[in-house]
């Protein structure tokens, strides 16, 4: 579902990520590990058809991002972490309205999908009310439907959980969980070790924008000769800061 | 880019803007009502102070020449004529003028009874505070008492000689005026409407363009629109839609606001002039013509807006640039706001802004000349083609869009 050949981004003289090749079935949540700056939102952007690489390409649902940039957009949703991103003087509704009408979707597909949505995430008391309005844990259901709200077959995940309390960072990994029950491929870019252990099935590990490792979990424990993901990280990082 | 995409953008940002009560505040209701407002109280003190100052004239004698004789001469043969000039009896006549009780002192020669018998001339000083308006505004108005007692005095003269007036006044002169009404009204709004327009049109795209771009990074809202189906170009005309229309509301409101102040009290709306606005006969192809050339700027300016809000790292930034652009733009406004619509050289019709104001001013002067003002549209429309091919180039700049 997602094919990434050698992408490169360069900014200037600075080489964000370097020919990071990496696969991602249908169906799987697929964790892109790195510390801050390691280059995982740059990748996420460029798969997100919001950067163009400098060199390498991938492929998403079949559409390549450098040639079809479109197509790719109307198959993947994103969720960024952090601030929510919703316009608080439009209501809930209006809000996922206008990324279902900027996605090509009709008036009716979207009334439908409204509906569901709100259902699943239990938003139909403050549906019509205005986003600006209401606590940071409702912004972010709404947030959450916004970007499914075309129904995409990938999901992009970018530090979702940053900056979030406890019971809203488990809202995020309902959420995911979710995603990939309704049989979405997920990407998901996290620095926590445990979110990661915990959600995905596979990994790769970035370090200064370069990928050190990727893999099954359970085969790079092995491989490892650890217990856990964050043991495999040091050792992987850990060795090229030392480097 | 899609027609469709545009408008659903376009529709969304009207609808957000339409809802946020501070631009709705800062470029409709402000202009609307505290610009004519502000206009007629500053028109209102200006005709307050001219009916003060003809209305009230206090004057005293200096010390020296306070006595009866000279009060006399100053009451009965001076000021007899003249009920709106009072001589009052103060203390300290200087003091009286610092403080405003007076405003012109009158200093005669004591002989003066003698030299005025003589036939000979006496001087009459005026003391007077420059610094003060209603002090230096006084000289004029007892000037003139002063000239008729002259003028009396030399009538009675003449007549003991057997002489007529008019063997003092060789040549008489007499103005005519050729311009009728019309010319004379609207050359004034020549003058004004111009650089109105440009400060208006400029300032109202402000806030917008602010907030449509600028705003949207801050708030993290433009991430997830760029992952949409809809393509940037799309994204950034509906924006700049948006933009050009509120500054023309904005531009509009704030014209309406000055006509309805014009209709509740048109003296103070025309700082005391009485300026008549209607019943112009300017023909209906040239006011399409500076409409469309108004509009056209409209949209140069919000592809600057849009331009720099983009450039903008943060909302903060994105206001200090455009209140810079409305800084720049008022420079022409003022530079030939005293320039004649005869005297516009041709190259001013293709100088962006510049071409808008001679638009205006050939226009509203009646002077009227087609192939200007196709000169001054078409350069104008290369001026909106330019401004949108920059704010596109930079909207689709990564490092210009990411820049943080």
């Amino acid at each position: 579902m997602i094919k990434v050949e050698n992408i490169t981004k360069q900014f200037g003289s600075f080489t964000a990520v370097k020919e990071i090749s990496f696969e991602v079935g249908k169906g799987e949540i697929f964790g892109l590990l790195g510390e801050n700056g390691a280059g995982k939102t740059t990748t996420l952007r460029m798969l997100a058809t919001m950067l163009r690489p400098t060199k390498g390409t991938a492929f998403m649902a079949g559409y390549d991002i450098i040639s079809d940039p479109e197509k790719v957009r109307s198959k993947i949703g994103i969720l960024f972490g952090g601030e929510t991103g919703l316009y608080d003087r439009l209501s809930c509704e209006e809000n996922i309205t206008y990324f279902g009408e900027l996605n090509d979707m009709d008036k009716v597909q979207i009334k439908e999908r409204i509906k569901i949505l709100a259902k699943t995430f239990g938003m139909e008391d403050y549906i019509t009310r205005r986003a600006g309005k209401l606590s940071k844990g409702m912004k972010q259901k709404v947030a959450f439907a916004r970007s499914i709200i075309h129904d995409p077959d990938i999901m992009l995940f970018d530090e979702p959980t940053s900056g979030l309390d406890v019971s809203a960072i488990r809202d995020v990994h309902e959420f995911i969980r979710s995603c990939k029950n309704d049989g979405k491929t997920i990407l998901f870019s996290s620095h926590t070790m445990s979110e990661v252990e915990k959600l995905c099935d596979r990994i790769a590990i970035i370090h200064k924008g370069e990928l050190v490792e990727y893999g099954n979990i359970e085969e790079l424990k092995n491989k490892y000769g650890s217990n856990g993901l964050e043991e495999i990280f040091i050792r992987l990082v850990g060795g090229k800061h030392e480097a | 880019m899609r027609l469709k995409h545009i408008w659903i953008v376009f529709l969304k940002e009207v609808k957000d803007i339409v809802r946020d009560k501070k631009t709705i505040i800062t470029s409709i209701i402000v202009p609307m009502v505290v610009i004519p407002l502000l206009s007629m109280l500053a028109g209102g003190s200006v005709q307050n102070m001219q009916n003060d100052i003809t209305q009230n004239v206090t004057v005293a004698l200096s010390s020296n020449s306070n006595t009866k004789e000279i009060k006399e001469l100053v009451e009965k043969e001076i000021l007899a004529d003249f009920p709106n000039i009072s001589l009052l009896d103060v203390q300290d006549p200087i003091a009286a003028i610092n403080d405003s009780t007076v405003r012109l002192v009158l200093d005669i020669e004591e002989d003066y009874k003698i030299k005025l018998e003589e036939g000979k001339p006496f001087v009459i000083k005026l003391i007077y505070d420059k610094s003060q308006a209603k002090s230096e505004g006084s000289i004029g108005i007892v000037s003139s008492a002063i000239n008729e007692f002259n003028n009396r005095i030399v009538s009675e003269r003449l007549a003991a000689i057997g002489v007529e007036d008019a063997i003092l006044v060789p040549a008489k002169i007499e103005e005519t005026n050729i311009a009728n009404e019309d010319k004379t009204n609207l050359s004034m709004l020549s003058m004004i409407l111009p650089i109105m327009i440009v400060i208006l049109i400029s300032a109202g795209g402000t806030a917008p363009a602010t907030d449509l771009v600028a705003g949207e990074k801050e708030r993290n809202t433009f991430e997830p629109l760029l992952t949409t189906k809809t393509g940037r170009a799309s994204l950034l005309i509906g924006k700049y839609m948006t933009v050009t229309l509120f500054s023309f509301v904005s531009a509009i409101a704030s014209i309406l606001g000055m006509v309805l102040g014009y209709f509740i009290d048109p003296e103070s709306m025309t700082m005391g002039t009485g300026a008549q606005f209607s019943g112009f006969n300017i023909p209906i192809t040239a006011i399409g013509f500076i409409l469309l050339i108004s509009i056209l700027m409209g949209m140069t300016f919000a592809g600057i807006q849009i331009a720099l809000s983009t450039y903008a790292k943060s909302f903060r930034e994105a206001q200090t640039y455009l209140s810079f652009l409305i800084i720049v733009a008022m420079i022409p406004g003022y530079a030939t706001i005293l320039m004649q619509p005869n005297e516009i050289p041709v190259y001013m019709f293709m100088v962006p802004i510049l071409n808008t104001i001679s638009a205006f001013k050939i226009v509203l002067g009646l002077n009227i000349n087609y192939t200007y003002l196709t000169l001054a549209l078409v350069s104008s429309l290369v001026y909106v083609a330019i401004s949108l091919r920059i704010a596109v180039y930079l909207f689709k700049k990564e490092n210009v869009l990411f820049r943080s």
